[in-house]
């Protein structure tokens, strides 16, 4: 992702845990699929953050959160669900042109945001 | 010179010369005429109709597979199902937001409801991404060199005018999206 103007201190990443509940309800157990938002030199952190608030309704703390993520690890999971649910929410951000994809949530490659389900909760 | 975004009473107000009106609009129409999916002779017209594409490939172009790309990592067989039934819409779509963006810079005054500035954001949005692969921006440290290019006396090849463009661009979808994220905290 790229800064290209001097950003306000709300876009740093948010060290707030505990006030984040809107998204959270995407966040069942047994909910295979993993939508993920990988970083590209282009989008910039406003927009991404402007996405995730505004299409998935997350407050500006874990939407910047999340946007921080895709930022410093280069992808981050951004929405849990059916395969369905986040293969309309990957077309969604197709849509907004940011880089999505969709995984199983099991198995080796769902690595990078172990966390989430535990800090939230 | 073009005045940053600003988010007010009546909605999200920018202003922009003439000059910077044909360079937008040439900008969405290169973008569109990308994304127009060709005609094919023989499609079955209820399949377009219902947005199935039966033909859909991944695209060469680095540039477009940046602006419709493969829903899964290591899937090309699930991708390509998955573009077959979704990519003509998503085509589509982005088409709607490009030529909605280009009317708006018919008006002498650049008012942008929230319909309008979504619009403006993908759009722009889009225009970079094409840019971007044009000047082989490949991670962030040539996305800051070409942020370097800020002056017009510069450009005195293709890829330093397209870096000059890309900046400006990139300035106005800024200011954009901090306009719209000011209308979000209302």
């Amino acid at each position: 992702m790229t800064l290209s103007v001097a950003l306000g201190p709300d876009t740093r990443e948010s060290t707030q845990t505990g006030t984040v509940t809107s998204g959270d309800v995407l966040t069942a157990p047994d909910v295979p699929w993993n939508l993920v938002i990988w970083n590209d030199p282009v989008n910039l952190m406003s927009y991404v953050s402007y996405v995730f608030r505004s299409y998935f309704g997350y407050s500006e703390a874990k939407a910047n959160k999340l946007m921080m993520e895709v930022h410093k690890k280069g992808r981050s999971i951004v929405a849990h669900g059916s395969k369905e649910q986040v293969e309309q929410h990957a077309v969604a951000m197709h849509g907004y042109g940011l880089w999505a994809t969709v995984e199983k949530a099991t198995g080796g490659t769902a690595g990078g945001s172990g966390k989430g389900k535990g800090k939230r909760g | 010179m073009a005045k940053a975004f600003k988010y007010g009473l009546k909605g999200i107000k920018g202003h922009l010369e003439p000059a910077e009106r044909e360079l937008l609009r040439s900008l969405f129409d290169d973008v569109i005429s990308m994304l127009e999916p060709e005609q094919r002779a023989n499609e079955d017209p209820l399949a377009a109709l219902v947005g199935l594409d039966t033909e859909a490939r991944e695209p060469s172009d680095r540039a477009m597979r940046r602006l419709l790309p493969n829903v899964m990592k290591n899937d090309d067989a699930a991708s390509l199902e998955f573009r077959r039934y979704t990519e003509r819409s998503l085509r589509e779509s982005k088409i709607g937001a490009l030529k909605a963006a280009a009317l708006s810079l018919d008006r002498d005054n650049l008012v942008l409801t929230p319909d309008d500035a979504r619009h403006w954001a993908t759009a722009l949005n889009d225009v970079r991404l094409v840019l971007a692969e044009r000047l082989d921006i490949r991670d962030d440290a040539d996305a800051d060199n070409i942020h370097l290019m800020q002056d017009w006396a510069q450009a005195e090849d293709v890829e330093s005018y397209l870096a000059l463009v890309y900046n400006f661009t990139t300035w106005l979808q800024e200011s954009l999206v901090q306009a719209m994220a000011h209308s979000l905290d209302r």
